[in-house]
């Protein structure tokens, strides 16, 4: 069973318990305008290229076979005398990235960690998820995901995982298929799912001045999260300043001007969402 | 920190003090200089007469607001070795660095509690073996009195008579409470950078103050906070004089201490010091003095977060040394239990055993990626398979190791009575710690290790294994700099197995450690000791590397190699987790001279309260997996390249270069540039 994935990260402190390995799927259905992972968002091996230092020098376009259409085959890759180019997206068997995360075992297992699955989007390649996920048993296992996936696919993820990173980013229907580009009853079936499944988990919500901080959403989402008994765990990513950052490297654009959360925002969900579990997370 | 030491530390960061400092005179050099290289006297003589001249031009100044005085105010003073009898010399000897006596580490305790009193009755009821380095050192301990004397009388000028008189007590009957220790020490310390053998540690703080400071508590007249106090003031005064040892950069000075760890008698010696350390240290935020923890399996997780709250400020400290790999390594090489159990760190990383040795533990740098690529280059064509290559890699480790250790006989050393003064029993035999002690062992560094290992790991795969890559074609591309054949360049440097990633790589960086062990086996210096292996690299990753040509791992000609004990810059894919388990091969158990494994963290992972745990638990990972000795930094290339586009703006910026910290601004490019291209683990 192959997949493809764009990064593994070996010290990852902020998703889930313990010392973790984050390995980050590629391919995402959503186009969130925030995002700050562009490396995510195709399914398919592409060309970075790092814009500092670049001597303009024009190697790399003399050796291109294919100038107006990239088919990612790396030529520009061997020329670049300030090796600035490099691949994105690796494609791997699950079995063989299995190993290569189990052999670090001892050391997550004594930090109480494990492995986290992110992305990109998990669920858009749910047999290589769930292969891993079973692969991984030994270690505490858990997913990070938009809830943008089908539903047999996410009740076999939730069979097999053991927490669960939900995004819930805006509430409203509209508004959601504005932002990402989809609306959002599928996700919020899913997270119902997962409401009712027993599998541990929080929500996040990647907050963003103007675009979620209202008291409209912020009702909603509360409205939504107490439908479960309990604490429900709800975590804010105030939005990153340097989101933009890797989008020329992929030879795209960014152009939204997002603002991070204010104080008075993030004092409103705190109050509104009293009763919840809930974590700011630093900028 | 309280208010008066943050004055002092106020003081010292604007740099009033330098005020004071002057150079000698054209008059004074005139005078000075016939003296101290009068070539009919003896290297003893000189060496004493030039401290005795030195500490009577030096002038007492009473720095306000610190209680331990003792600041130098001569900027520098003229070496009794003059550039022409320096090269003279060199025809005669091996002359190791500046030819002085370096690297030790003295019996801190016994000095402190004898006073220099007490060391000259210990001389004179002793065998005085040699009867100029007895009358050199007591004359040596008359000049530091009569230098300690006139700290007194300026004490007493300013109306602090009874202060002055502690003061020319103590120095001569010794300490009894924690600031008369740290006072006497200054003094000491003092002399002892005025005799220009540098890098001498500051050797187990946390045991030998361990008595003064239960005395201090017991009879009232410190509390925990006020003894706190004392020892910040005390670290700050390793910064007064800091910039006046000039080798590389600031920074590399020597002025390393050692906490925690197992005692003599295989207890942990582990006390409420070892924290009270690691807060001034974090508190005052200096370059110095520079802090070595030990820790081992059972050192609890609290302590290694109390060691992250420090890394965290980006010193580059603490650096940490594990008791279960490095105790049964000296115990390997021959130094008793009793001995191994009492190592300290010299200045950078080394190993040693304070006031029984007189090892020089970083007289030399074998190249081992080197010698494997020049295997590689020789011998490649006629090999059939790997272990033929392996056979030869093995034969030229040995021979390299017998052509160094031949280069390092006949080794100058100048004397150092007043060092030898300080250093334990020694005394009583009357002789200078400069012609040996019980241990007299060398180290050798051994450099681009990872380099070496990956070579090996391509070579053992493409061209043996898959046999993808011809022997021809690889040996074309490492001579001509892989100029005609950039993809496989490419394959060696992004898709070959790499050591701390890939265990074909591990295996040979494990194998290359042993037989680099093994190479030095049997080998004798004309001291009589042995050869240590290790890890480090000091200068030499810069050195050697600039004249490698292509190597078979992929990196160009002239690249630089990794910095002591490090995976190779192209890593890519692998994190912390894989590099350390890839670092800690059971062969360290004979090759732990020293040299960490060294890991950049990306300063955000700092930010909050339960990533500290994280980092907590993956430096115990490695202690747990085997690992030797490692050492973190908090950084952030960003802010690194941004220092070196507006350096003005980041002149505070310290960063740990190799066995030492120093200002980022101050280095030079080609260290700067190291720094910034070292794998960098974000989140």
């Amino acid at each position: 069973m192959k997949g493809t994935i764009f990064s593994i990260e070996e010290f990852a402190v902020f998703d889930g318990e313990g010392i973790r390995v984050n390995v980050f799927f590629k391919g995402c259905p959503l186009r969130c305008r925030w995002c700050h992972n562009p490396e995510g968002l195709k399914g398919k091996k592409q060309i970075v290229h790092s814009p500092n230092g670049c001597q303009h020098c024009g190697r790399c376009r003399r050796v291109c076979p294919s100038p107006e259409h990239c088919i990612a085959c790396g030529a520009c890759i061997l020329e670049c005398p300030k090796r600035l180019i490099r691949f994105s997206g690796e494609e791997w068997e699950a079995h063989d990235l299995a190993r290569r995360i189990l052999k670090l075992s001892p050391v997550l297992k004594a930090s109480g960690g494990g492995v986290t699955f992110s992305g990109g989007e998990v669920l858009m390649q749910p047999d290589f998820l769930c292969a891993l996920l079973e692969e991984t048993a030994q270690l505490n296992r858990a997913v990070e995901t938009s809830g943008y996936g089908k539903e047999e696919d996410f009740v076999r993820m939730l069979e097999r995982v053991d927490f669960v990173f939900f995004d819930l980013k805006v509430m409203d229907r509209e508004r959601h298929r504005h932002y990402t580009g989809v609306c959002n009853d599928l996700i919020l079936e899913n997270a119902r799912r997962l409401m009712g499944s027993g599998v541990r988990h929080t929500f996040r919500v990647p907050f963003i001045h103007g675009v979620n901080t209202d008291r409209e959403n912020l009702v909603r989402l509360r409205d939504f999260v107490r439908e479960e008994e309990g604490r429900p765990g709800v975590e804010f990513l105030p939005y990153n300043k340097m989101a933009g950052a890797k989008y020329k490297m992929l030879g795209m654009a960014y152009d939204y001007d997002f603002r991070q959360p204010t104080k008075e925002d993030c004092a409103l969900a705190g109050e509104i969402l009293e009763g919840c579990d809930v974590r700011f997370r630093k900028a | 920190m309280t208010e008066r030491i943050e004055r002092v530390k106020r003081y010292l960061e604007e740099r009033r003090h330098r005020a004071f400092r002057r150079e000698l005179t054209a008059e004074e050099l005139d005078e000075i200089l016939p003296a101290i290289r009068d070539r009919s006297l003896s290297w003893m003589r000189r060496h004493t007469l030039r401290l005795k001249l030195f500490l009577e031009r030096e002038t007492p100044v009473l720095l306000p607001d610190t209680h331990i005085y003792g600041m130098r105010t001569i900027v520098s003073f003229p070496d009794i070795i003059s550039a022409e009898e320096m090269a003279e010399l060199k025809e005669k000897y091996y002359v190791h660095e500046k030819g002085k006596v370096t690297n030790l580490s003295w019996d801190v305790l016994t000095v402190l509690r004898d006073g220099l009193e007490g060391r000259r009755k210990k001389l004179m009821d002793g065998r005085q073996e040699d009867g100029e380095f007895v009358d050199c050192v007591l004359e040596i301990i008359d000049a530091v009195e009569r230098f300690a004397d006139r700290y007194a009388q300026a004490l007493e000028g300013s109306g602090q008579a009874q202060e002055g008189e502690k003061l020319s007590r103590i120095v001569r009957r010794g300490a009894v409470t924690m600031e008369e220790a740290f006072q006497l020490f200054r003094i000491l310390h003092f002399t002892l950078w005025c005799t220009d053998c540098y890098h001498n540690t500051l050797g187990r703080f946390d045991q030998w103050l361990l008595p003064f400071y239960r005395h201090d508590l017991e009879t009232g007249i410190v509390t925990k906070e006020s003894a706190l106090e004392m020892i910040e003031d005390f670290f700050l005064s390793f910064n007064w004089d800091s910039d006046l040892y000039y080798s590389l950069a600031w920074g590399d000075n020597g002025q390393s201490l050692v906490i925690g760890g197992m005692l003599p008698d295989g207890s942990d010696g582990t006390n409420e010091l070892t924290e009270m350390t690691l807060t001034a240290a974090r508190e005052l935020r200096q370059i110095d003095p520079k802090i070595n923890l030990r820790v081992s399996k059972a050192t609890p997780i609290e302590l290694f977060e109390t060691g992250t709250e420090l890394t965290k400020i980006g010193l580059g400290f603490p650096q940490y040394s594990n008791d279960d790999v490095v105790i049964p390594c000296l115990e390997h090489w021959g130094y008793e239990t009793a001995d191994a159990r009492d190592y300290c760190i010299a200045a950078c990383w080394e190993f040693i055993v304070p006031n029984v040795a007189m090892d020089i533990p970083n007289i030399g740098g074998l190249p081992i990626a080197e010698v494997v690529r020049e295997t590689i280059a020789e011998h490649l064509e006629e090999c059939e398979t790997m272990d033929e290559l392996t056979q030869f890699v093995r034969q030229a480790l040995r021979k390299k190791a017998e052509e160094m250790a031949e280069q390092v006989k006949n080794l100058f050393l100048e004397p150092a009575p007043f060092l030898s003064m300080l250093m334990g029993d020694y005394l009583e035999r009357g002789s200078d710690i400069s012609r040996g002690a019980k241990y007299n062992n060398y180290g050798f560094h051994g450099t681009g290790l990872s380099c070496g290992a990956d070579q090996l790991a391509a070579v053992e795969r493409y061209v043996f294994g898959e046999r993808s890559i011809t022997k021809k074609q690889l040996l074309t591309g490492m001579e001509n700099d892989f100029e005609t054949d950039k993809k496989l360049q490419w394959i060696l440097r992004n898709k070959a197995p790499k050591m701390g990633r890939d265990e074909s790589a591990n295996e040979m960086g494990a194998a290359l450690l042993d037989w680099f062990a093994q190479a030095l086996e049997g080998l004798r210096n004309d001291r009589g000791g042995i050869f240590r292996g290790g890890t480090g690299t000091a200068m030499y990753y810069v050195w050697h590397g600039e004249h490698l040509p292509a190597t078979a791992d992929g990196r160009g000609a002239g690249e630089y190699l990794p910095a002591n004990f490090s995976p190779s810059l192209f890593l890519t894919g692998a994190g912390p987790l894989s590099v350390l388990l890839g670092f800690s091969p059971e062969s360290l158990l004979r090759t732990s001279n020293g040299g960490p494994m060294t890991l950049e963290i990306h300063d955000q992972v700092f930010k909050e309260k339960e990533s500290i745990r994280k980092v907590a638990e993956l430096v115990r990972a490695y202690i747990a997996a085997g690992g030797h000795q490692l050492q973190l930094n908090a950084v952030n290339s960003e802010k690194l390249r941004a220092a070196q586009e507006e350096p003005e703006k980041y002149q505070d910026l310290i960063v740990r270069v190799w066995g030492w910290s120093g200002h980022f601004v101050e280095l030079d490019k080609c260290y700067q540039d190291q720094v910034v291209k070292r794998v960098e683990f974000g989140i």
